[in-house]
């Protein structure tokens, strides 16, 4: 029967070199969709209690959509699950590119590693063989390197996931890169990777994808382009700037239609929101303790929208996306250099989080850390963790090897980095994060680290929209903004297919935002469950801003299934996959009440001036209420028995 | 369901060489066969086979286009292609791939080695906005003797 999903997984054991295939039953595709969904069935079913994340119990799985080859847009998100060595916790990241459909045409929806290899290898998948094969001479090779190799090796067609030195390194900030640069960056995952021993992951797959209803698949899929095609002339990327401190200086908020987003999006990409996030907070500045008046306009000017798309000389779109947020740029000073656009992510965390103004040292940090396959976020979060510590005289130049980590200093940041990847000096203290970097280096400096659960959160600023502060806090993954915000709610806009949802106040006071009642727990639930529906189809975020009706999720997931569900029945899936990730956390003996958000984040104490002046997140009374929504104890955040129970789960 | 190859075969080895799986096996001058697990159906073996041994999954039989040049192949209107590649990555000789065309950055479709297509038709089945068309290439002219 064709449903979309190929019905089987790969098992491979590293410390025995054996590789088995296993079918799945239909109901566990019900129950839990594809995808991070499947990943969570697999890894909390199999991964003992308590294992250590670098060791051979910890079970490495890359997962593809349901949605994957079906035909519907936004599909082609690749993801990647363990436990992870930087949280402790439940692990995930997820990548665009073109390996997604890839693996899937192997014939499998995930794959899966275990054990820990005695050398370096990698493992070659096509249509009918797979088989480990020896990786010594790409040990040490950065990401790019070891992709041209193996596409080579790979034969036509062929598709690279693998590690870079970071990874090697067991950097516990490492991702696992993909197509020349873009990362699954988030979790350290590109760590348990490489304390597996494991190079790549190359497959070449010529299956094809059946889902049920092709032709109504497409029918959808027509409408869902005809939204994102639709693109009105825009004004110039420094111009974009004023809006947002428009948007700052209004007392209202209004609530935003992701349609708009979705008009910069294709004409920038991420980067659109350089500036608009500093002017309206955001974007945290000088490691959260700075605001939008010590970054302004003027010198976040070089790197405005226009000026990162100034070096872009094609768009680089994912597999199966008809918008195309990425692109390839010329590295500066250096000829015939290129990288992947940097995305806003990148440029805040290693801009304006460290005060540094200098572009093209950001264009290059990025190379320097995409081949390295190493967290952007995390290294940015990381390196203004530093230079407070050098500010406040916890580290000295003695201790930083000569470099002055200054605010700002951009080579010196820059030579940093590079330390961090080749776990050199101080960059070895760095290179796993501000947590334990906080641990080592002592005298107080706990205080500077910006983390939560262990994990640098993303340059959004919970001060300004506090549902980022609950879900860095709630999600089983601590830290992920790719879940929810107030924000996402109103862009997803599900209240126009699910019954009982609230409906987003069209104009509101900005202090209703700070408002700790219930809705807020609502709001965020409906944001997890949708997320994780999103997640098991394998869909970009990007198109779901655009809201429901014209990005249509569940629509898509029926004519690709042939299943007849409800979107209150999707996103019930959505709330046992929640459950089952946070009865991961459990298992594993991570307490929910632990995971904590740093003080300064949360507005403790509040920002005397600037953007978010005076806020403050309480996180208590709606964390307590979120984790109510999906029936698990509200005092302790723990799924009882019976709730699990009546979602089929088998502790 | 997957192709099947009838007792007309007679071990050419013209169907091993073309199939984008490899899921047929036969020894040269024997009587081959489609691994079914491994067949996506693309019909080239039957395109291919000069016997008419090739049939398809509802057991009809497969018909030869015999000159190679007659195979239609893919046609991109770039004014349709948005650029979603779902074409590159789904065509099982991976012949595809995405160039600038005109004055956008965003890369459109087109077939860069049209000899290695096998005119299965899957780009065109696949493109969910309908930019692909598969058609005979227009055929070298051929001369005529003036009387
Ligand atoms: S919107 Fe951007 S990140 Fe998302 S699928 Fe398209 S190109 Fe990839
Ligand atoms: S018809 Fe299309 S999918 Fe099939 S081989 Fe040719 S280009 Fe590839
Ligand atoms: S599938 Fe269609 S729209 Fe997508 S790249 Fe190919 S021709 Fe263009």
């Amino acid at each position: 029967m064709n449903r979309g999903y190929m019905g089987k997984i790969l098992m491979v054991d590293l410390s025995r070199g054996e590789i088995s295939e296993e079918v799945i039953p239909d109901n566990v595709y019900e129950n839990y969709l594809s995808g991070l969904g499947l990943g969570a069935y697999i890894l909390f079913n199999r991964i003992p209690a308590g294992a250590d994340p670098l060791g051979p119990d910890n079970i490495l799985g890359f997962l593809t959509g349901l949605l994957t080859g079906t035909g519907s847009f936004f599909s082609g998100r690749w993801m990647v699950a363990g436990k992870s060595p930087l949280t402790g916790c439940w692990g995930d990241a997820n990548c665009g590119g073109n390996l997604s459909p890839a693996i899937k045409r192997c014939g499998y929806d995930g794959i899966f590693f275990k054990g820990i290899s005695e050398k370096p290898v990698y493992l070659y998948v096509d249509s009918g063989r797979a088989e480990l094969r020896d990786a010594s001479s790409l040990w040490g090779k950065d990401a790019v390197e070891t992709e041209e190799t193996l596409l080579l090796e790979g034969g036509k067609g062929a598709r690279v996931a693998c590690i870079g030195q970071a990874g090697e390194n067991r950097s516990l900030i490492a991702g696992i890169c993909n197509d020349k640069g873009r990362l699954a960056a988030r979790s350290g995952l590109g760590a348990v990777m490489g304390s597996k021993r494991l190079k790549a992951l190359v497959v070449n797959g010529k299956r094809r994808i059946q889902p049920f209803n092709r032709h109504e698949i497409k029918r959808l899929s027509q409408s869902c382009n005809r939204w994102v095609q639709f693109q009105p002339p825009l004004f110039s990327g420094p111009a974009l700037s004023r809006v947002g401190t428009l948007m700052r200086l209004l007392p209202t908020q209004m609530a935003q239609d992701g349609l708009l987003y979705k008009f910069f999006l294709k004409k920038w990409g991420t980067v659109s929101m350089n500036q608009v996030s500093i002017e309206i907070g955001d974007s945290p500045i000088k490691n959260w303790k700075g605001t939008n008046e010590d970054f302004g306009p003027g010198r976040s000017l070089t790197v405005n929208p226009d000026a990162i798309t100034g070096r872009e000389f094609v768009k680089y779109h994912c597999y199966g996306c008809p918008l195309g947020c990425g692109g390839k740029c010329s590295l500066p000073g250096q000829k015939g250099g290129e990288t992947h656009k940097p995305e806003y992510e990148t440029v805040l965390a290693l801009g304006g989080l460290c005060m540094n103004e200098d572009a093209d040292s950001i264009f290059h940090m990025n190379e320097m850390l995409n081949r390295a396959g190493m967290d952007t976020i995390s290294a940015g979060g990381t390196v203004a963790f530093a230079l407070e510590c050098y500010e406040k005289g916890i580290l000295t130049k003695d201790d930083t090897g000569g470099l002055e980590l200054t605010w700002g200093n951009a080579p010196a940041i820059l030579a940093l980095v590079e330390k961090m990847i080749r776990r050199e000096g101080i960059g070895d203290v760095l290179a796993d994060g501000t947590k334990v970097a906080a641990r080592r280096i002592g005298k107080g400096s706990e205080a500077f680290a910006m983390h939560v659960g262990g994990q640098e959160p993303a340059m959004h600023d919970g001060r300004n929209d506090p549902g980022f502060n609950v879900h860095y806090a709630v999600e089983a993954t601590p830290g992920r903004h790719t879940i929810g915000a107030q924000l996402y709610y109103e862009m997803f806009q599900l209240w126009k297919e699910v019954k009982g949802i609230p409906r987003a106040k069209p104009l509101y006071s900005k202090d209703r935002k700070y408002l700790a009642d219930h809705e807020k727990a609502v709001m965020a639930a409906a944001c997890s469950k949708y997320m994780n529906v999103a997640n098991g189809a394998g869909l970009c975020m990007f198109g779901l801003l655009m809201g429901v009706t014209r990005t249509p999720l569940f629509a898509w997931l029926n004519a690709a299934t042939g299943w007849r569900k409800t979107p209150g029945q999707y996103l019930d899936i959505g709330a046992r996959i929640q459950t089952l990730k946070q009865a991961f956390n459990i298992k594993h003996g991570v307490d929910p009440r632990s995971i904590r958000v740093s003080d300064r984040m949360l507005g403790k104490p509040a920002l005397p001036a600037g953007a978010n002046k005076g806020r403050t997140t309480d996180l208590e009374k709606v964390r307590g209420n979120y984790w109510d929504q999906f029936g698990w104890d509200p005092e302790t955040g723990v799924p009882d028995p019976e709730a699990l129970e009546r979602l089929g789960i088998k502790t | 369901m997957a192709y099947r190859i009838t007792t007309e075969c007679n071990g050419c080895t013209a169907c091993v060489r073309l199939c984008p799986t490899g899921a047929i096996a036969g020894e040269r001058k024997a009587l081959h066969a489609v691994n079914p697990s491994l067949c996506i159906e693309c019909g080239a073996c039957g395109r291919v086979c000069p016997q008419d041994a090739v049939q398809d999954a509802f057991g009809i039989a497969c018909r030869r286009i015999p000159k190679l040049s007659l195979w239609p192949k893919p046609v991109v209107d770039a004014k349709i292609c948005v650029s979603c590649r779902i074409c590159i990555e789904g065509c099982p000789a991976s012949c595809l791939a995405g160039r600038m065309d005109g004055g956008e950055k965003h890369e459109i479709a087109f077939l860069a080695e049209p000899k290695a297509c096998i005119s299965c038709g899957f780009c065109e089945a696949d493109c969910p906005v309908e930019a692909i068309r598969l058609v005979v290439p227009e055929q070298p002219a051929v001369e005529v003797k003036q009387s």
